[in-house]
């Protein structure tokens, strides 16, 4: 392929006007575990799958689902390397904030720090982008945000939206479902129905995890309470 | 004495019903020489906040510039207007920064919430350790006497009118005792719908 | 190695031939208050009864008022033991100049008599706020207020002592209507003058440490000396 030319660790564009470097991080992003964000009209709930390829794996012990500050929290579709990074730099940034300004730091101001670091990564010499794209949830100004957040370092508000394998039918399947004045609990039973549209085997408690952040803030779901959720699903 | 109190200077600000006022001397003087009086020190960071930053001359312009810049690259990054509290937060860190180099200022900061109109005080030390109490704060090189005009002249719920009454008869009559501080005074009454500057006439001695 | 260490000398404290200081200070700052002001025909003094070291409090209850005669008192505030090394040689002196002249020494003649005894230890003080009060000669009141070496002024008010730098612009405010533009009923009695001694104490009592527990004020007309005592806040 004449864009391979191209493909060396340094971010360059091809000259059609392409970062092919970031097609390849994307396509590392639509071959990652699906997940799926949605915003209710009290809180959002953010959801992916965790599946393990051997029994013998110890689930509930690696999380995919991410607190970041009290008030947001965040999943990934991709390489979970490159997101746990991401996770620790937006952990610092939300918290020098703090130290700064005496104020938890606004979901919008930290995806746009997360996304100037993304961007960072397909400007500088010596590093690839990440593999990642995120999906960064948040309460604050009395309402729920998601965002999305790409290799490129480009950021998107959502009502709601699907990533990873199969995001296109996710998507799909959230434009028919989705209705503005949904609440939470609601919210949470359609993020599971969205993963389990592509969903391959059975799907448990353990195979799934399902953030939330309502008023109260963010929290991971006990599999316990996935499980309840689960339940209520034919 | 220290390098705080090299050019002279006094501040107050209180709190009121539904207003704050903020009020500094006007002297600019090196030691016991005066150099002009008309010296700004109390600066307006927005419709509703005030700081006034009593201290070295030198470190009052550049804190003050410091310190505009940073408020305008908030709002213009964040889109939202500055809370003075959020304000007081990023001035103790800017001046924590400098711990062990700081600058030779005890900034007085007074403003109305942007969205609730509530009244806002506080006063730090040179390296950013805030105090707010809810009547008053004071700062600069006659704050002694400032402290014992303000605690038996303050009283809760002052309107605009008395507030800047107490405000100028508590920071005249201190710095009157005060050697390096005094030349005229400027007293700001903040109110949600309006700021009124008013500059005062004193004992040139 | 033993290039870099030639020609210097290890150091031990124990060997050192530098000469051995060893430091006395002779002064403590025990704190305290004092305000008076005089009207026509009286004059009221008042000073706080807390005695303090650094932030140990020795006592709640010192009067720091010392009447010299019948129409004559001393406050004082700053170092205690010369308080009372200073208060016992003058009432020696007031003692000795009635047994010399018969009589009883007028409160300006007092007045002189201090600055000279401070003065006399001009190059190791009295470390204290002298604040004197009395009837003059006319039965006028008047204040009398020094610095440590003797320098006296003739006031009509004064605060000194630990609390002095928050209460004089108080006093110019209220008594001297120093800033007033409205000046009303001028006439000051010893009712408004004894109530704006306890407001400035409360005030004092907020801010400055070194003031506090109660305030001792002393009435004097020529009727003779009136105390009256009020308490203020403890912590």
């Amino acid at each position: 392929m004449a864009s391979e030319r191209y493909s060396f660790s340094l971010t360059t564009f091809s000259p059609s006007g392409k970062l092919v470097q970031i097609e390849y991080a994307l396509a590392a992003v639509a071959a990652g575990a699906p997940s799926v964000g949605i915003k209710a009209s009290n809180g959002v709930v953010i959801a992916t799958e965790n599946k393990h390829k051997s029994i013998l794996y110890d689930e509930h012990s690696v999380h995919k689902v991410e607190m970041v500050t009290q008030h947001i929290g965040m999943i990934y579709s991709g390489m979970g390397p490159d997101y746990r990074l991401l996770v620790k730099q937006a952990r610092k940034m939300a918290q020098q904030y703090f130290l700064v300004y005496r104020e938890p730091i606004p979901t919008v101001q930290l995806v746009q720090r997360v996304a100037a670091v993304m961007q960072e990564y397909t400007q500088s010499g010596g590093v690839r982008p990440f593999g990642v794209s995120l999906l960064i949830c948040g309460w604050d100004n009395d309402r729920p945000y998601l965002f999305q957040c790409d290799p490129s370092g480009a950021y998107f508000a959502w009502k709601a939206t699907a990533m990873g394998k199969n995001y296109i039918n996710g998507k799909t399947f959230l434009e028919k479902r989705y209705s503005k004045d949904l609440e939470l609990d609601d919210a949470v039973h359609t993020a599971i129905l969205t993963l389990k549209e592509s969903f391959e085997g059975q799907m448990t408690a353990d195979n799934i995890e399902v953030g939330i952040c309502d008023s109260t803030g963010f929290r991971r779901l006990e599999p316990s309470h996935v499980k309840d959720y689960l339940a209520n699903i034919p | 004495m220290s390098i705080l109190g090299y050019n002279g200077g006094a501040m107050v600000a209180m709190k009121g019903d539904k207003c704050v006022s903020i009020a500094a001397d006007k002297r600019f003087g090196i030691q016991a020489q005066t150099i002009t009086c008309d010296f700004k020190k109390v600066f307006d960071m927005g419709p509703r906040l005030y700081v006034g930053l009593p201290g070295l001359a030198t470190d009052v312009q550049t804190v003050m510039e410091k310190l505009r810049f940073r408020k305008n690259l908030y709002e213009l990054k964040e889109n939202r207007t500055m809370t003075p509290e959020v304000f007081g937060a990023m001035l103790s860190s800017m001046l924590y920064e400098k711990r062990f180099g700081p600058f030779f200022v005890e900034p007085v900061i007074a403003g109305l919430h942007p969205t609730t109109h509530e009244p806002f005080i506080c006063n730090m030390d040179l390296i950013g350790c805030i105090n707010q109490p809810d009547d008053f704060v004071v700062g600069g090189t006659a704050s002694a006497q400032l402290y014992g005009m303000c605690e038996a002249l303050w009283e809760p719920n002052l309107g605009p009118e008395d507030l800047f009454e107490t405000t100028a008869q508590a920071l005249i009559n201190a710095f009157d005792r005060d050697a390096i501080s005094g030349w005229g005074a400027t007293v700001y009454i903040i109110e949600k719908d309006k700021v009124t500057v008013r500059d005062i006439k004193t004992r040139m001695d | 190695m033993s290039l870099s260490m030639e020609g210097i000398r290890p150091h031990y404290p124990d060997y050192s031939n530098a000469p051995m200081q060893r430091h006395f200070s002779p002064y403590a700052d025990n704190g305290g208050s004092v305000v008076a002001i005089a009207g026509d025909d009286f004059v009221v003094i008042g000073a706080d009864t807390r005695l303090s070291a650094g932030f140990s409090i020795y006592t709640r209850d010192q009067n720091k008022l010392f009447p010299l005669s019948k129409t004559t008192v001393l406050g004082c505030a700053g170092c205690w033991c010369d308080t009372l090394t200073l208060t016992r040689i003058l009432t020696s002196r007031m003692q000795m100049y009635q047994q010399e002249h018969n009589k009883t020494m007028s409160t300006v003649a007092c007045a002189q008599m201090l600055s000279t005894m401070l003065y006399y230890k001009r190059f190791f003080p009295y470390y204290i706020s002298n604040v004197l009060v009395g009837l003059d000669n006319e039965g006028k009141g008047c204040v009398y207020s020094y610095d440590p070496i003797g320098h006296c002024e003739k006031a009509t008010y004064k605060a000194g002592g630990s609390a002095g730098a928050l209460l004089q612009p108080l006093l110019d405010n209220q008594i001297g209507l120093k800033n007033m533009e409205i000046i009303g009923d001028s006439k000051l009695t010893i009712e408004k003058a004894t109530n704006i001694i306890k407001d400035v104490f409360i005030s004092a009592a907020e801010r400055d440490i070194y003031t506090g527990d109660s305030v001792i004020i002393n009435i004097i007309t020529k009727e003779g000396i009136k105390d009256d005592k009020f308490e203020l806040r403890k912590d």
